[in-house]
């Protein structure tokens, strides 16, 4: 994140010189060190709301996991378990991804299914796509 | 020499394609033959894994071969089985609802 706000505040020095709409911009950037804060606030908060799966979706993705590596009732399943963890392999996490696809509606692509390592990332990737279909 | 993401995606795409089919029996073997197909492969992909058998690598090249003709047949039938969709459902998926 410390990186990124140094590359956007290097960006901004060039266009100062410009327009007058970036003296707007150029405000905030004055006062340094506060909108270095502001900007990592508003980075959180943003990271946070894309973050935040709803507890049915992970529940949801939970059980369709325990029902295909077979696990008993008693394991615990959380949102942060890594499907290897779990002792499932990759073809396993293949056939985790399929059927959240049927189960869900949703299409997968093949490098965001790569990524897929644990049951938080499932529920957020469903999420995602979950909103952009009906915008499509 | 085949490496494990392309079996990977090879496995998805049998399994993407299998599931085109309106006819729920051959939707249904479709799936558990690339499974079971590919769980045969499992015990080759732990060979590749711990690769360092050669033999190993020529069988996972036979079975990539052999899996990619398969590929090629499921989109064949799947395109004849769209043009002729069965009239009923199955009495398996109405369960399923």
């Amino acid at each position: 994140m410390a990186s990124l706000s140094t590359s956007s505040l290097s960006f901004k020095a060039p266009s100062v010189q410009s327009t007058r709409t970036s003296q707007v911009l150029r405000k905030p950037l004055s006062f340094q060190p506060i909108s270095f804060g502001r900007f990592q606030s508003s980075k959180n908060l943003r990271l946070q709301i894309s973050c935040a799966a709803k507890p049915e979706t992970v529940q949801k993705v939970s059980d369709i996991v325990r029902e295909q590596l077979a696990l008993s009732a008693d394991t615990a399943l959380t949102a942060e378990s890594k499907f290897s963890a779990l002792g499932a392999d990759s073809l396993d996490t293949v056939e985790i991804v399929m059927a959240l696809e049927e189960k869900f509606n949703i299409s997968v692509e093949e490098a965001d299914a790569q990524n897929i390592t644990t049951i938080q990332e499932a529920a957020d990737l469903i999420e995602d796509l979950a909103q952009k279909k009906p915008a499509a | 020499m085949v490496d494990k993401g392309q079996v990977i995606s090879l496995c998805r795409s049998l399994l993407r394609a299998g599931r085109q089919y309106p006819d729920y029996n051959i939707r249904e073997y479709a799936k558990r033959r690339t499974l079971d197909g590919f769980c045969t492969k499992r015990m080759t992909l732990d060979g590749f894994r711990m690769n360092k058998n050669l033999t190993d690598h020529s069988k996972v090249e036979e079975a990539y071969a052999e899996g990619k003709k398969q590929m090629e047949v499921v989109e064949r039938v799947v395109k004849v089985y769209l043009a002729y969709p069965p009239k009923t459902k199955n009495i398996m998926e109405l369960k399923l609802q």
